[in-house]
């Protein structure tokens, strides 16, 4: 220990008094390890970045799903429509489906919502050929993507139809439609207790 | 100006309610359209103020490509490169592994020292090896011809909506316009009380001797082309002509028609020699490219 403290006197006396300055503050941290020695400095929360991002209103967990207004149809542009890909193969769906999506955020095409419905199983039964006993040969299932666009330009409406076309893939089908209240409602599963309880709290 | 174009936008637009679905090559030539009558027509309110410009409305009728189109040679090679990838990527299916166990059970039963006993899992015999099953399935397969993707000899006539599956075809009519027969898209004139859409709506069905079912994509139109009279043949109601472009997609395979000389299908790149340098340029604003 002390070898090295009379190098580093002497080292301190070659530089002249600032150095020595300097270092005493390491032999007195080094003296007591306990203290947290950016608390305090300058740099104190360097790393910190929650704070710069907007406030994000609290979700409750139990959010049930709210229809999106129906925007009407006005004489330049058509209201609320439905856009549906579906096909048997999920690749090619989602990503019409995405193309479809960018495009519109591309032509500053409104798009209010965009969700999935629930897939559907078709089972292909076919008959032996030896025997009357129908065989399951295969189950193709049908993926929907519905895209809401909140408003069509009425200019905008053929070229965008022409654009979703021409990129159609093969095996998609298109369907462009209204959106109505219905239509929304389809979505949910019917309860028939509570439709039951309600016609009875109402009768 | 008595433009009904003004007019038209300032109409309620129509409901639209159209499905688009594409057939497999089994169905050649169209894909198949629906669309639910749209209708409400209000009468053109006020009256048309007299103006030197004879109004017509044309349709760009377009088939859309059947099949998609040959990948170029760049896209070939990524489409190997991905697939490779995956392949090596993937975990076995269920049918390999099936495969694969079957296999280890023969080597076991061909094994000397085998004890039927001991064998787990199925019980009794399967009637049907996997192996078989792929035999099956590869027979199926030998047996399936598919059609040929391009058809060189459909291709070269003119007049028919299946030639070029890959590509996009629009509709050439060759109509009379001021004494001389020219190659346009079909036109016809507008008449009082009626929307352009549904001039051009007209113009396809006056067409001679076919019935080509189209949908109408929105009531705007997408491109217009106005010329002047020769100055000999102007007078004071009538200086020019505007022509408003609208755009459909055929919705059924064209039924097979006596084959008169008067229309044709034609792709982008062959407009050229069909249509006059100024029109080719107004109308290739609007044909996408695609």
């Amino acid at each position: 220990m002390n070898p090295v403290f009379r190098k580093a006197f002497l080292f301190n006396q070659a530089f002249g008094r600032c150095s020595f300055l300097v270092q005493q503050p390491l032999w007195n941290s080094a003296a007591a390890a306990n203290q947290r020695t950016y608390r305090g400095a300058s740099t104190e929360g360097i790393g910190r970045w929650k704070h710069l991002l907007p406030k994000q209103a609290q979700r409750k967990k139990k959010d049930k799903l709210q229809m999106k207004p129906i925007v009407e149809a006005t004489p330049t542009s058509y209201g609320t429509l439905n856009v549906t890909v579906s096909g048997y193969d999920v690749v090619l769906v989602e990503h019409f489906s995405q193309f479809i999506h960018n495009l519109c955020n591309r032509l500053h095409v409104p798009m209010s919502d965009s969700y999935a419905l629930p897939t559907q199983s078709t089972e292909l039964m076919l008959l032996q050929q030896k025997g009357t006993k129908t065989l399951v040969d295969a189950v193709l299932k049908t993926h929907h993507r519905v895209l809401q666009l909140s408003s069509l330009d009425a200019c905008l409406c053929p070229v965008f139809m022409d654009v979703v076309l021409k990129n159609q893939p093969e095996g998609v089908q298109l369907c462009v439609k209204e959106h109505t209240e219905a239509e929304f409602h389809q979505r949910f599963k019917a309860r028939p207790e509570l439709e039951g309880l309600v016609a009875q709290i109402g009768s | 100006m008595a433009a009904p174009c003004g007019r038209m936008l300032s109409r309620c637009v129509f409901q639209v309610l159209s499905a688009y679905r594409r057939s497999g090559i089994s169905k050649v030539g169209c894909r198949y359209l629906s669309m639910s009558p749209v209708s409400r027509i209000n009468s053109l309110k006020g009256e048309v103020q007299g103006s030197p410009w004879t109004l017509m409305a044309a349709v760009c009728l377009q088939r859309l490509p059947v099949i998609s189109a040959e990948p170029s040679p760049i896209e070939q090679q990524f489409k190997h490169l991905l697939q490779q990838i995956e392949l090596e990527k993937s975990v076995l299916a269920d049918h390999e592994l099936r495969l694969l166990e079957d296999a280890e059970r023969m080597r076991r039963k061909q094994a000397n020292d085998y004890d039927s006993d001991e064998e787990e899992g199925r019980g009794g015999q399967e009637i049907i090896m996997t192996q078989d099953l792929e035999d099956v399935w590869d027979q199926k397969l030998k047996e399936f011809q598919p059609e040929p993707r391009v058809r060189d000899d459909i291709d070269k006539d003119v007049t028919s909506a299946e030639r070029c599956l890959q590509d996009k075809l629009i509709l050439l009519a060759e109509q009379q316009v001021g004494g001389e027969k020219l190659w346009l898209l079909p036109q016809t004139q507008w008449k009082e009380g009626e929307t352009l859409r549904q001039t051009a709506e007209r113009a396809l069905a006056s067409l001679p001797a076919t019935d080509l079912k189209a949908t109408f994509l929105g009531n705007a139109p997408c491109g217009v082309y106005k010329f002047k009279l020769a100055k000999a043949a102007r007078t004071q109601s009538s200086e020019g002509v505007k022509v408003f472009f609208f755009k459909a997609i055929l919705s059924d395979p064209a039924p097979p028609k006596t084959h008169t000389a008067s229309f044709v299908w034609l792709k982008k790149t062959e407009l050229e020699s069909y249509l006059k340098p100024k029109y080719l340029q107004k109308v290739n604003r609007f044909i996408l490219s695609l």
